[in-house]
């Protein structure tokens, strides 16, 4: 299915729009990299899309549903799942019970859980052997991994993924693009990614989409693009080009 | 007076029992705090209504007999209350995106606990009820303890454990805990976090109108005998740390055996005053509480 914003205007203020008449569209089982300067409402689209932030105006759809005023928890049900920057994991809770949260959309369905949980340890190994450890103990890329892998539980058709690296080692920063395309893969789902390590980040899209002052400025596939040429964009919006 | 081993033993029990009696308001404070970062002034008044639909039920409905109906019918009818005044009051605040709601949904029950204190004067009038005895005295070790005293106390043991089954056990409390850690990552899995918020704002009142129902034949039921139930909830949750559902239990029974044993050792007119001192005693010593952890800003 796929992502379509049609003309979103959103902001968190009243009078003060951070997303200025954005569209783009994600198709199934791509990756479309969003990249652009600080402030240029990249993180503030993710949110949108997965409904914490209602749009002033403009359309959202996921195949042929209107989802633009629907709350997270039911979008979470159309197989979209949203991965924020900050490590989003109950602290208090082990691995596991941290994994069977993220399935709570089918938590009575107990071999499909199974199942889930069984595939998840296969593209996570590391997290099989933490499971019964409380989440507020593992390291940071261990965390990032459970974060990715707590959404992904519900196998989504689109995975909303925002900085990803954000706060990581290099090391650990690499190792988390790993998790992504590998879940990605596994899972042929589509993803729409907000980054700012263009270098590394870039090599994971099919589709890049520069974001500046909220609305797109530059798009195209990623053949069109280079990070040289990248850099010189996000300067060029830097500068007010 | 003579202090025995038997004395002592005594009021050991004694200040049990009301340490697990106060628990249960402790409980319903620290478990609304927990998920929604709102303090609920208003619990006092819900531990009132509690007691006044137990003596209704009790002196019109059901009789002397099937007091423990009552006790249902009060839980029952005062977590619909709660579902309500949750969903009308306090969730307007939760959803419009305004900042410091749970300040504003603080305020919120500050007014909504005058506003049933002179409610129930209105309709009540001021007098003091009782619903009666309902249980002859029992007799524990050595010591004589009012039917309805232990009837209430051995209600609070089962409400705090089914409670704790509740959360340990079940769906629906693994995604309270996780709320209370992560109000984004449960939206993120699918969980609808308004309903969350409103479930627990029922389910804490529900064990204050609980406490309410299983003392009203020990205490009296008048339009603010809330109020000594809400500061003693608030002294345990700062002893046992905001937020902490073992803390305050914990926190509860400290306070019922410091309030016990200081009657007996200092003296019995001062038995409001221990569970202040202790509550010092305590935010010297680790200001937040035995089991609350501080909280890190980034």
């Amino acid at each position: 299915m796929n992502l379509q914003v049609d003309n979103v205007i959103a902001g968190y203020q009243e009078g003060i729009d951070i997303l200025n008449n954005i569209s783009l569209m994600v198709k199934p089982e791509s990756v479309a990299i969003i990249i652009g300067p600080n402030g240029a409402g990249k993180s503030t689209l993710l949110k949108t899309i997965y409904g914490f932030l209602r749009p002033r105006s403009g359309a959202i759809r996921f195949g042929d549903r209107g989802i633009a005023t629907m709350p997270p928890h039911e979008i979470k049900h159309l197989g979209i799942s949203y991965i924020p920057q900050e490590f989003n994991i109950f602290p208090q809770l082990t691995v596991e019970q941290n994994l069977r949260m993220g399935a709570w959309i089918f938590r009575n369905d107990k071999a499909r859980l199974a199942r889930q949980l069984d595939h998840t340890y296969e593209i996570f190994p590391a997290l099989k052997r933490f499971s019964k450890t409380r989440a507020n103990t593992l390291s940071g890329g261990q965390l990032r991994m459970l974060s990715i892998a707590k959404e992904v539980m519900t196998s989504p058709k689109l995975m909303l993924v925002d900085e990803p690296t954000a706060g990581l080692s290099p090391k650990v920063a690499t190792e988390a693009y790993e998790f992504l395309i590998q879940t990605q893969r596994a899972l042929k789902s589509a993803m729409l990614l907000v980054d700012h390590n263009m270098e590394e980040a870039i090599e994971l899209a099919d589709y890049v989409y520069v974001v500046d002052m909220g609305r797109v400025r530059v798009h195209g596939p990623r053949s069109e693009f280079d990070a040289a040429r990248l850099r010189q964009i996000i300067q060029d919006c830097l500068l007010g080009v | 007076m003579t202090i025995t081993p038997e004395l002592l033993l005594n009021f050991t029990i004694a200040g049990l029992m009301i340490g697990v009696l106060y628990a249960l308001m402790a409980l319903g404070i620290t478990f609304i705090y927990s998920i929604m970062k709102m303090i609920n002034w208003a619990m006092g008044e819900f531990y009132m209504l509690g007691s006044y639909v137990q003596w209704a039920l009790v002196v019109f409905l059901l009789g002397a007999d099937y007091w423990f109906v009552g006790i249902i019918g009060s839980m029952i009818l005062v977590f619909v209350v709660g579902l309500i005044v949750q969903r009308v009051l306090i969730s307007p605040m939760f959803t419009s995106g305004m900042e410091r709601r749970d300040e504003y949904g603080t305020v919120v029950t500050i007014a909504l606990s005058l506003f049933l204190r002179n409610l129930m004067t209105v309709l009540s009038g001021p007098d003091t009820r009782t619903p009666g005895r309902f249980l002859p005295p029992v007799t524990l070790g050595t010591l004589p303890v009012s039917g309805d005293r232990f009837a209430a106390f051995v209600g609070a043991l089962l409400l705090i454990f089914l409670f704790y089954l509740l959360l340990n056990y079940t769906w629906v409390g693994m995604a309270f805990k996780a709320s209370s850690q992560n109000r984004v990552g449960v939206q993120t899995a699918g969980i609808n976090i308004l309903r969350i918020d409103q479930a627990a704002f029922a389910i804490g009142v529900m064990l204050a109108a609980a406490a309410g129902a299983l003392l009203a034949p020990v205490f009296l039921v008048y339009p603010s005998n809330g109020a000594i139930a809400t500061v003693k909830g608030f002294e345990i949750i700062i002893i046992g740390g905001m937020g902490s559902i073992p803390g305050a239990v914990l926190g509860a029974i400290a306070l019922g055996l410091t309030e016990s044993l200081g009657s007996v050792f200092i003296s019995s007119g001062l038995r409001d005053v221990f569970g202040f001192v202790l509550l010092i005693i305590i935010l010297l010593i680790k200001p937040t509480g035995l089991f609350g952890e501080r909280e890190r800003l980034s």
